[in-house]
């Protein structure tokens, strides 16, 4: 790939970082479950796809860096389901827009005509912060191990067997190695043939920002449900608290912006927003006495491993978030059969806490 | 004062955000009545701050997570799109010239509240596409040596951006010499680190010790005293890039 113009190469990571996602969501988009209604579907399938994928990628990595396998490995396991998954995605939506004819492509108005001037304060706003995310960057020591771990792996083809600061082999980091989020990195980067360093300070947060902002809309979409206008209103806030977020050192604003490359970043700005999007439709299904479905379930538990692939700490904070919200539904509508899907969901948290602690 | 106080308030730092949003969860409380709104805005940030200021809890998690990452359970609480509902609902209870008031009253509050993040100190505008200094880059670039790694000291200053431009290039310290030695157990200390950093370099001293530690290359400011010749010590000028001046082994072949 090495050897590839660059246009070539940037054409290859918008493939693997927007169309795949895209294409995987094909499956969302296309079934019938309380997030897939309305306006903003196309949002709702990217981000349901790329939740996906990660969820894979946790799924793979993880035992290959157990198992001491090279970085190959996880990189045509990962891509050829990936490609199947999105190729599979691609003909559902394809079947939908026939069976569905003109209406079919509903599933790619976000907007009415009427709001369209708050929705381009909205993506004026967004735009801002993607341009910044190009033109600045933002010194954080941790980058010298994470992006150096995505350096390094995909350099070498090993994963967390070497020393991120210093180079020299080591064993096997499996303590880093549980959140492997700077090898999905590794794998954008060896894929497209960029460098590491600029698929995690530039590519990324061009990915992520916009990610997160997705999220924000499809919570603002439940929260404003009947009454869509209301949405660009509640974006244009979010982004302004985002931009104006610097508070402290420790916000998560501060991290999704400066340090979006950063696993905990990720988790803080689209994992744990994510979560509160599906809870407030288990909330709203359980008032409504109705079942959420299978694709919402199994969403929810490729949410609960994105936030192990984010990083350690994300198993510990989403059972904390499910197990808090999942407690209060329970009482506050008295149906604690909800708790049973719940503590399945978190089951991939709780061995991946457990792996971390044997290995502490 | 407590460890979970404490933390609450570095979270906190400059800003008001904080203080509208306990305001923002009160309204709700009072105000909302919507039971989906109510559970995920208001009981359980409620329940996670009772539990983020609960000594046991912050015994437990404080050994799960770290101490010093405790901090990181306020992440859960959903400050951004409380607040944004919150706004949007006021707003539109009002109409015409009250609505804009509010509107713009709202965007100056959040505005004058928080800090805008691209004023932060840490940002600076970017070299190159890889958002690494350009020195870095330039020097890396020179040294690297194709099928091989080489092993080369840093300033300081540099040793962060080092290993994510170049995997290639190792150091005999990296990061770990930039952390606070009184804050986290694995910094160290590092002989040749010392004499890198000394206001006036010992050449000698410094050939000696670069040569213990296998280093091909040394990277010195172009600013930087040196006393006595470095070329005695078995490192020739090899170039100078971008204000620094880079040594390397004598007895070095490609």
């Amino acid at each position: 790939m090495n050897g590839l113009p660059v246009g070539i190469k940037i054409c290859i990571l918008a493939f693997w970082m927007i169309v795949v996602p895209g294409l995987v969501g094909g499956f969302f988009g296309t079934s019938r479950n309380e997030l897939n209604r309305g306006k903003g579907r196309v949002a709702y399938m990217w981000v349901s796809g790329q939740f996906v994928l990660w969820a894979l990628f946790w799924m793979i990595c993880v035992p290959c860096t157990l198992l001491e396998l090279d970085l190959p490995y996880v990189v045509y396991s990962y891509g050829a389901i990936s490609v199947l998954l999105a190729a599979g995605g691609a003909v559902m939506v394809f079947r939908h827009w026939r069976q569905n004819g003109r209406h079919g492509l509903k599933l790619l108005r976000i907007a009415d005509k009427g709001s369209r001037i708050f929705w381009g304060i909205a993506a004026l706003l967004l735009l801002l912060q993607l341009v910044q995310a190009v033109r600045m960057t933002y010194a954080d020591g941790d980058d010298a191990y994470y992006v150096a771990v995505s350096s390094i792996t995909a350099n070498a083809e090993t994963m967390y067997q070497k020393l991120p600061y210093t180079g020299g082999t080591t064993g096997v980091d499996i303590r880093h190695g549980l959140a492997p989020l700077p090898v999905w990195i590794a794998f954008l980067s060896k894929v497209s043939g960029i460098r590491a360093v600029s698929v995690a300070h530039v590519a990324a947060p061009l990915l992520l920002i916009p990610m997160t902002y997705m999220v924000f809309y499809l919570l603002g979409r439940k929260l404003f449900a009947g009454k869509e206008k209301r949405i660009p209103f509640f974006l244009i806030f979010t982004e302004l608290l985002v931009l104006f977020g610097d508070y402290s050192f420790y916000t998560v604003e501060n991290f999704m912006i400066a340090r979006s490359r950063q696993g905990k970043a990720a988790l803080g700005s689209i994992v744990i927003p994510m979560l509160f999007v599906l809870l407030f439709v288990l909330l709203t299904r359980l008032q409504e006495e109705k079942n959420c479905g299978r694709a919402y379930w199994f969403l929810f538990v490729c949410v609960m491993i994105t936030g192990c692939l984010c990083s350690t700490m994300g198993a510990v904070l989403c059972c904390l978030l499910v197990a808090v919200t999942g407690g209060c539904a329970a009482l506050c509508y008295r149906k604690f059969r909800i708790l049973l899907p719940l503590a399945l969901c978190c089951l991939p948290c709780v061995i991946c806490a457990v792996l971390y602690m044997l290995n502490g | 004062m407590s460890h979970a106080v404490w933390l609450l308030q570095e979270y906190m730092g400059s800003g008001l955000i904080v203080i509208w949003f306990l305001i923002a969860l009160l309204y709700l409380f009072v105000r909302e009545e919507k039971k989906p709104v109510r559970i995920l805005f208001v009981y359980v940030p409620l329940v996670l701050l009772f539990l983020f200021f609960n000594p046991l809890f912050v015994k437990v998690m404080g050994s799960l997570l770290g101490d010093e990452i405790y901090y990181r359970v306020l992440w859960l609480l959903p400050m951004t799109p409380t607040l944004g509902y919150v706004i949007v609902k006021l707003c539109v209870a009002l109409r015409g010239k009250r609505r804009c008031l509010l509107t713009v009253g709202a965007v100056g509050l959040v505005v004058l509240s928080g800090s805008y993040i691209y004023r932060n100190p840490f940002f600076a505008k970017a070299d190159n596409w890889y958002h690494m200094p350009d020195s870095v880059v330039k020097i890396c670039d020179a040294i690297e040596v194709p099928g091989r790694e080489v092993t080369a000291v840093f300033p300081l200053d540099m040793v962060q951006y080092v290993r994510q431009y170049s995997p290639v290039v190792c150091m005999p310290y990296g990061r770990e010499m930039l952390v606070d030695t009184a804050w986290n157990d694995w910094a160290v200390q590092d002989d040749l680190c010392d004499v890198m950093e000394s206001e006036t370099v010992e050449a000698e001293r410094l050939g000696q010790l670069a040569k213990e530690k296998g280093c091909i290359y040394i990277v010195l400011p172009g600013k930087k005293k040196v006393k006595g010749d470095l070329q005695k010590a078995g490192y020739a000028l090899f170039a100078e890039i971008e204000g620094y001046n880079v040594y390397r082994d004598v007895t070095f072949a490609p």
